[in-house]
């Protein structure tokens, strides 16, 4: 921009700008905050709260953090506004993960909406439910989830489609069985555009579980053109995977034209044209192995091979087992082949990916002609040809990702692309990436018929601006003049001229470009020459009179080097070396590093290569070049000097002199050596097709040619079978589950009862059965699709569970003698730990529902820990500070006692203390006469309205006079409308009101249910699935109770851990410690596995609520705390939960 | 699957951000992706389509359009892409949840400070198997047109003789048009369509058998196929480039002339090169049109339309950087046309028939041809 104008053209810009953007939103862009906000956020105007939160959005797209708002926005929730309503939820999205809490208040109102009549409402509920991510809600997004997948509207079922991946992201093992239950359910809608959603769900969740995929195969393939373009691509991925795991590779496809098919061909009675083929590819394989084979039909044999196998295997496990081994056969080999022409279901698959070549979206059309490529017999692969062409045609990006495809096909099928060759030429718009890449694919799909119009393109191409690509463009010439022996004489003349009139710029504007350009001239050169050095014996003569004029030192060091190479090749090279060498002595000081090392090296093998009568003058030009170079600045050079000396010492030493025998063996050993170094055959380096990794065509790894996130090769061919019983079984449970993110796989593989033995087995069987039979009902008619499963339904379940139930029963039963093995083993450690009181018998294999790995664990031994309820010490919260008071303090402690009137009621223990010097009258605190804004819904979330009318607080009896510094402690009886919100009071002091907040404890509103292990893990399993919330976190505390460590008796490690926990939960919370688990391994310091278990019941209703922590890590680091809460109340769990977790979190005080 | 999007301005600053999936990206990778300025990857397609949509909406896609509009771009994204996975990207449903702006909504807000442009009920196509159609749509005019947009690429190499030379159409669409109508194109020499590609809406299997276009149109303007017609001999017009350098200084001279006279006129005709970096400066004259020479050292010559009485030429010389004699690198000419009324392949449209429609529509055919990527090596 003009510098000198900026002022003015920017205030002139926005003035003009100003009167169009009137109206527009883009004031609150500009000055988002330029009001207050928070007041807006409490308007009762729908329209100022849409302005607030605009302003906010504005913020967050500035990139500020404006989650303090959160709590007002969440409010907002209820708002019937649909713009309101969406502002929020975009807020919400936002921030949900970084507010856990206050996000969990929102949950209320989307259940709400989810049964709002709009679909609109139901859907956005539905996708900022599962986008606010959090595990604790992830039971009830699952329960709506499979409500809206049966919903009228496709669009909400499309919703819940796009939520279910979201679900899965949050890893919760218990829930997956369930998604992948309703991701099969949904893509046996009947809507296309929900099966799109379905399928992008069913890539992201369980992309391997094929078998899902196999119940509506053929609908699948049918509905695939209606599908929108999006689902498509996802669609026809998965279409393909199931197609090759079902049915294997296509005997006819490329894919297996490498292999020796013969066999199978006969046996299988193939097309003769086929077999045909087949072994004229072989016999023309035999005859012309180097060269390109550019005749119909046939492609690259060990490139298709390599493309194959990359496929199927990933490009990383291929090259490794390439490279270790040499072996190629492997396993492959014992693959199942299909044929297109026979099987129906590969059939249906191309006939209905083909007119999506025509598609309008690149994508689908690249996924397409990937299934093509990979499925089709060879003679229709012709049809993806021109598709992927047309392709070309549009963004630059787009482009270029064409080409990367085309590359390999190309590599693989050069005759494929041959006849299209035009359309590779370049077009002025195109970039350097895209540039290149076609220069590769032409100089691939180059034929004897298409090389001159190439070639003309090619010397177009060289006069470019841009002198990187000329630079490719030269060494395309070479590429190609190496597989075309009859244009090489013209692609060396054309590169000559070229070295020429590039070199004459070299002084004066040598600009890197040139550089390169003539740098890469002169090694086409050199690689079309070594095909055959001794016909282009005048080639390098003309470059050695060139060597003159060309100043770029790697251009000269490469003729240099053919000087060397070739000076014993035809009649005139011999006679020019002496001049030539002579020149190169004269201005060896002047060259560079690089250009003197290969003088040095021609001059040797030149020596090397002479005949007797040219050997003087050689000799002594040699070593006049060896005495500079003794002296040069570069120690690389005069280590070359010193070798070449040593090596050449028998040809440069006079030998005249005569010396011993063992000094003439000395010299024959080195003259074989010096043959061996300077005349020894160098290989070509292997073509870099055998490092080339391919991927799927495609996908993104391709393009950036190393495995993307999520990138998945094929999968086996035919390992997807249905005669499998493995799959039938997933089928049956698949039926059973009613989707409601109940896990009963879990209840009968794991069976705590069996294992304890304080129920006996029928009865839990019977409970399991029940269960998974209540679950069929449940789904009603919505499973009747799948009557593959359905008649085994009613029987299988007792079969599998009296099948199951037992062998798991038997590892544990060992496990008791196992433990007593490990006891007495351990016994010495074990005494000398004092603090364990006693040994129970071996864990009851508690772990039911836990995934995690300490339920593997065998040996556990469970303690009890004395006079922790000493230790306990509620956690004393400020109602009044002295400073606001009037130097009165009040503090509040929640009792573990319980209330005598009401269950509603929590016990609190508020202590007045007088600071001041002065004695206080009239004590009291009553209700706040206003009830609270949220109070109404509040209390409908918690309790149930029959107890509506126990009161807030239960009246207190006045303190008529508190001295100074005297303390009054009360108890006070609360009820709390809500386990979030607090409770408003009023303290009367001296007549003077004071407002204060009772701040509510979710753990004071349980009370301590004493109970046993054995009735603790019956009642944990009757809580499974969405009764369960699990969350993690770290635990500090003991780290520095470990430290202090000064108290003799209680250093068992274990122990203080065990205590640190417990006191800290009891501190804040009315339970019931049940009982603490140890394990006992060899590792002292291993605390993995360490479990504790604390019990209570609702105050309201009386509903059990179980709380079990287990402890991951070693005891001095911090410790990795799974957090686990079995409550039928589903909110008071999740919040209790995220108490216990945040309590468990803070660092201990003091 | 997408992760994230992120808006930036000219100059690379973030204008919006939207996180897609849990995993949050920092705004900071936005930094280092304006430096290598590379986007690749199948994502790419929706993120074309996303800029379709919101340059549809906004009437173009600048920086301050974004921030004047912001909270649209927001509900936009929103309606779009759930979970990194694109949602609705249907431009008709989209209007008709998401109203875009326009002169009435902007007047309500000023006057009455209150506007909405979030739909409060849900489009009733999502439900319905023509998606890309509103339900009952209901048009006072009663009418459609057919435009055949044609460009023509074509590369004519250094010694003049054409290389390559093919047409890339569209054939555009503008429906008003009431109810659900079926509606039946067909194409009187579809043999010489090369390739072809279809808006969703066209019915493959007819195409596949008869090609024949069948298809319930989208109302308002769509682009329902794209072709290309490859192997063409006509060019409509020559440029004629000559460069001579001696001993610094290169003499350059552009001829434009009529080839082969479409028979319509042509106008527009631009051509365009690109001063080699060896060119210290520029000194061109035409006898016709006007030369302008940018900052990036393109030469844009814009002829109009072709005079009557004389061939245009551009004539001039180029000082070249001290030392060099001759211009080492030669530039490509980029010519730019317009035909107006015709379609150069020769494709023409056989008839257009309607199912289901209660009157008979009123039929528009039109024909249009410009240059593509029309380059002439000098």
């Amino acid at each position: 921009m003009f510098t000198q104008f900026g002022a003015t053209a920017e205030s002139l810009s926005k003035a003009s700008t100003m009167v169009f953007r009137i109206g527009t939103d883009a004031h609150l862009y500009d000055d988002p905050d330029d009001v207050n906000i928070a007041p807006l956020l409490d308007s009762k105007f729908d329209s100022e709260k849409c302005e607030a939160l605009k302003r906010l959005l504005a913020l967050i797209a500035q990139g500020f953090d404006v989650s303090n708002f959160f709590p007002q926005v969440v409010k907002n929730v209820a708002s019937q506004s649909i713009e309101v309503k969406k502002l929020v939820y975009l807020y919400l999205l936002h921030y949900a993960e970084k507010r856990p809490n206050e996000a969990l208040l929102s949950i209320n109102y989307f259940q709400k909406d989810l049964g709002d009549t709009n679909p609109l409402v139901r859907a956005w509920a539905l996708r900022t439910m599962a986008g606010i991510r959090l595990h604790v809600i992830a039971p009830l997004v699952l329960v709506a989830v499979s409500k809206c997948a049966r919903d009228p509207s496709v669009y909400v079922r499309k919703c819940a489609a796009n939520a279910l991946p979201k679900v899965h992201d949050l890893r919760l093992e218990e829930n997956t069985a369930a998604i992948e239950e309703l991701v099969g359910f949904l893509l046996n809608d009947n809507s296309p555009g929900v099966i799109g959603a379905a399928a992008a769900a069913f890539a992201s969740v369980c992309p391997t579980n094929l078998s899902l995929i196999g119940r509506n195969y053929r609908r699948l393939c049918e509905t695939l053109p209606d599908v929108e373009e999006w689902g498509q691509i996802v669609l026809i991925g998965i279409l393909l995977r199931y197609a090759i795991a079902r049915h294997g590779l296509v005997k006819e496809s490329i894919m297996l034209s490498s292999r020796d098919l013969e066999n199978i061909a006969s046996e299988n009675g193939a097309s003769d044209t086929y077999q045909k083929g087949n072994e004229d590819s072989n016999a023309y394989f035999g005859l012309k192995e180097s060269n390109a084979d550019l005749t119909n039909g046939v492609c690259k044999s060990e490139v298709v091979d390599i493309v194959s196998r990359s496929y199927l295997e990933g490009p990383d496990k291929y090259l490794s087992k390439h490279r270790c081994a040499d072996v190629l056969s492997s396993e492959l080999e014992g693959l199942h082949f299909t044929s297109a022409k026979d099987n129906e279901d590969i059939k249906i698959l191309l006939l209905c990916t083909s007119p999506l070549l025509w598609s309008h979206n690149s994508a689908v059309v690249l996924a397409a002609a990937g299934v093509h490529w990979i499925m089709a017999p060879k003679e229709d692969i012709q049809k993806i040809v021109k598709p992927l062409l047309f392709l070309m045609r549009s963004s630059n990006s787009s482009k270029y990702v064409v080409l990367c495809n085309i590359q390999v096909f190309s590599k693989a099928v050069p005759s494929l692309f041959a006849p299209h060759f035009e359309d590779f030429f370049m077009s002025p718009s195109d970039s350097y990436q895209v540039k290149a890449l076609k220069l590769e694919i032409l100089s691939t799909i180059a034929t004897e018929s298409s090389i001159s119009s190439i070639f003309q393109e090619f010397q177009d191409y060289v006069k470019d601006p841009d002198r990187k690509f000329a630079a490719d463009t030269v060494a395309a010439i070479g590429l190609c003049a190496q597989q075309f022996p009859k244009v090489a004489n013209t692609c060396l003349e054309g590169l000559l001229a070229l070295a020429s009139h590039e070199s004459t710029y070299g002084d004066n504007a040598a600009t890197d470009g040139e550089a390169i350009v003539l740098l890469q001239a002169i090694y086409s050169i050199k690689a079309i020459i070594g095909k055959d050095p001794s016909s282009n014996e005048k080639v390098i003569v003309h470059l050695i009179r060139s060597l003159e004029s060309i100043r770029v030192p790697a251009a000269r060091g490469m003729i240099i080097w053919m000087v060397g190479e070739y000076s014993d090749i035809g009649n005139v090279i011999p006679k020019v070396l002496p001049v030539v060498l002579k020149y190169l002595a004269r201005c060896f000081t002047v060259e560079e590093v690089e250009t003197k090392l290969q003088i040095l090296n021609a001059c040797g093998k030149v020596l090397l290569h002479s005949k007797e009568e040219e050997l003087w003058a050689y000799r002594k030009v040699l070593s006049y070049m060896l005495d500079l170079a003794r002296c040069d600045l570069n120690y690389d050079i005069r280590d070359r000097a010193r070798f070449i000396k040593e090596l050449l010492s028998c040809y440069i030493g006079s030998s005249d002199t005569e010396e011993g025998k063992a000094q003439q063996e000395s010299r024959d050993v080195s003259r074989v050596l010096a043959g061996r170094i300077f005349g020894g055959q160098i290989k070509a380096p292997s073509s870099e097709q055998f490092s080339a990794r391919f991927y799927l065509p495609g996908s993104l790894s391709h393009v950036v040619l190393h495995a993307a996130p999520g990138y998945e090769p094929l999968p086996r061919p035919c390992s997807l079978n249905f005669e499998d019983p493995s799959i039938n079984s997933n089928i049956v449970e698949g039926a059973k589950r009613p989707g409601d993110g109940a896990t009963q796989s879990e209840s009968y593989t794991d069976d705590p009862d069996s294992v304890s033995g304080s129920l006996n087995e029928e009865s839990t069987s019977d409970y399991s059965y029940a269960d998974s039979i209540g679950g069929s009902d449940g789904t009603g008619g919505s499973n009747v699709s799948s009557s593959l499963s359905e008649v085994d339904v009613h029987k299988e379940p007792l079969i599998h569970l009296s099948e199951v139930g037992y062998p798991n029963a038997n590892p544990d039963g060992g496990s008791h003698v196992d433990n007593q093995y490990s006891g007495s083993n351990n016994l010495g450690e074990l005494i000398s730990t004092r603090s364990l009181e006693s040994w129970l018998d071996e864990n009851p294999n508690s772990g039911h529902n836990l995934s995690e790995p300490s339920s593997i664990r065998k040996s556990s031994a469970r303690i009890s820990i004395g006079h922790i309820h000493g230790r306990v010490e509620p956690k004393i919260c400020a109602l009044l500070d002295p400073a606001n008071g009037n130097g009165l303090s009040v503090d509040y402690a929640f009792s573990s006692e319980l209330s005598s009137l009401s269950p509603l009621l929590v016990c609190l223990q508020v202590s007045f203390k007088n600071c001041s010097t002065e004695p206080m009258m009239n004590l009291q605190l009553v209700e706040d006469n206003k009830r609270q804004d949220s109070s109404d819904h509040a209390s409908a979330m918690t309790e149930s309205s029959s107890h509506g009318d126990v009161p807030s607080l239960v009246p207190m009896e006045e303190i008529a006079n508190l001295g100074p510094s005297e303390t009054i402690n009360i108890m006070l009886q609360v009820r709390f409308r809500h386990h979030l919100l607090p409770l408003k009071l009023v303290l009367w002091c001296n007549g003077k009101t004071y407002p204060v907040k009772l701040r509510p404890d979710i753990g004071y509103f349980v009370r301590p249910l004493p109970m046993d292990i054995g009735v603790f893990s019956a009642k944990e399993a009757q809580l499974p699935g969405m009764f369960e919330y699990t969350r993690r976190c770290i635990f500090t505390d003991h780290i520095g109770e470990l430290k202090k460590g000064d108290k003799p008796g209680t250093n068992d490690q274990f122990l203080v851990i065990c205590e640190c926990l417990a006191v800290k939960v009891l501190s804040n919370a009315n339970f019931f410690l049940v009982s603490v688990d140890m394990p006992v391994s060899a590792n002292l310091d291993d605390a993995s596995g360490l479990r504790l278990r604390f019990s209570g019941e609702l105050l309201s209703n009386s509903v059990p609520c179980l709380v079990t922590l287990v402890l991951e890590g070693t005891c001095f680091e911090p410790l990795n705390i799974l957090v686990k809460v079995n409550c039928e109340e589903t909110v008071f769990g999740l919040n209790l939960l995220n108490r216990i977790v945040n309590l468990l979190a803070e660092p201990a005080r003091g | 699957m997408l992760q994230c999007i992120f808006l930036l301005s000219d100059s690379g600053e973030v204008l919006l951000e939207k996180q897609l999936t849990g995993h949050r990206v920092d705004r900071s990778i936005c930094a280092w992706f304006w430096e290598q300025s590379i986007a690749q990857g199948d994502s790419f397609k929706f993120l074309c389509r996303v800029a379709d949509v919101l340059s549809d909406y906004l009437g173009g896609l600048n920086e301050d359009l974004i921030k004047d509009n912001f909270v649209i771009v927001y509900e936009l994204l929103d309606e779009m892409i759930d979970n990194g996975f694109p949602l609705t990207t249907e431009p008709n449903i989209l209007r008709e949840m998401i109203a875009p702006p326009n002169i009435v909504s902007k007047v309500l807000s000023v006057v009455t400070g209150t506007s909405s442009n979030v739909s409060n009920t849900l489009p009733v196509a999502t439900a319905s198997c023509v998606p890309w159609r509103k339900m009952d749509p209901k048009n006072t005019s009663n009418e459609v047109y057919v435009d055949l947009v044609e460009e023509m690429d074509a590369i004519i190499s250094r010694d003049g003789t054409l290389v390559k030379c093919e047409i890339y159409g569209e054939v555009q669409v503008n429906s008003h048009l009431s109810g659900l109508p079926d509606l039946t194109l067909s194409f009187a020499n579809a043999s010489i369509l090369n390739d072809v590609r279809f808006h969703p809406c066209v019915r493959l299997r007819p195409w596949e058998s008869q090609q024949i276009l069948s298809f319930v149109p989208p109302d308002g303007q769509f682009k329902l196929m794209s072709y290309r017609v490859k192997k063409l001999k006509n060019i409509p017009i020559y440029v004629k480039p000559q460069l001579s350098s001696d001993s610094g200084i290169c003499r350059i001279s552009v001829l434009v002339g009529i080839k082969n006279d479409p028979r319509k006129p042509i106008d527009s005709i631009t051509v365009e090169f690109q001063l080699p970096p060896c060119v210290l400066s520029a000194n061109l004259t035409p006898n016709h049109g006007t030369v302008n020479i940018l900052a990036n050292k393109t030469c844009s010559w814009s002829i109009g339309r072709l005079p009557k009485d004389k061939a245009p030429s551009l004539s001039g010389t180029l000082v070249l950087a001290a030392g060099l004699e001759r211009l080492p690198v030669f530039p490509t000419f980029q010519v730019g046309f317009r035909v107006m009324g015709t379609a150069l392949s020769g494709l023409q449209i056989d008839k257009l028939d309607f199912k289901n429609l209660p009157s008979r529509p009123y039929k528009g055919f039109r024909g249009l041809t410009r240059a593509g990527e029309y380059q002439v090596r000098s």
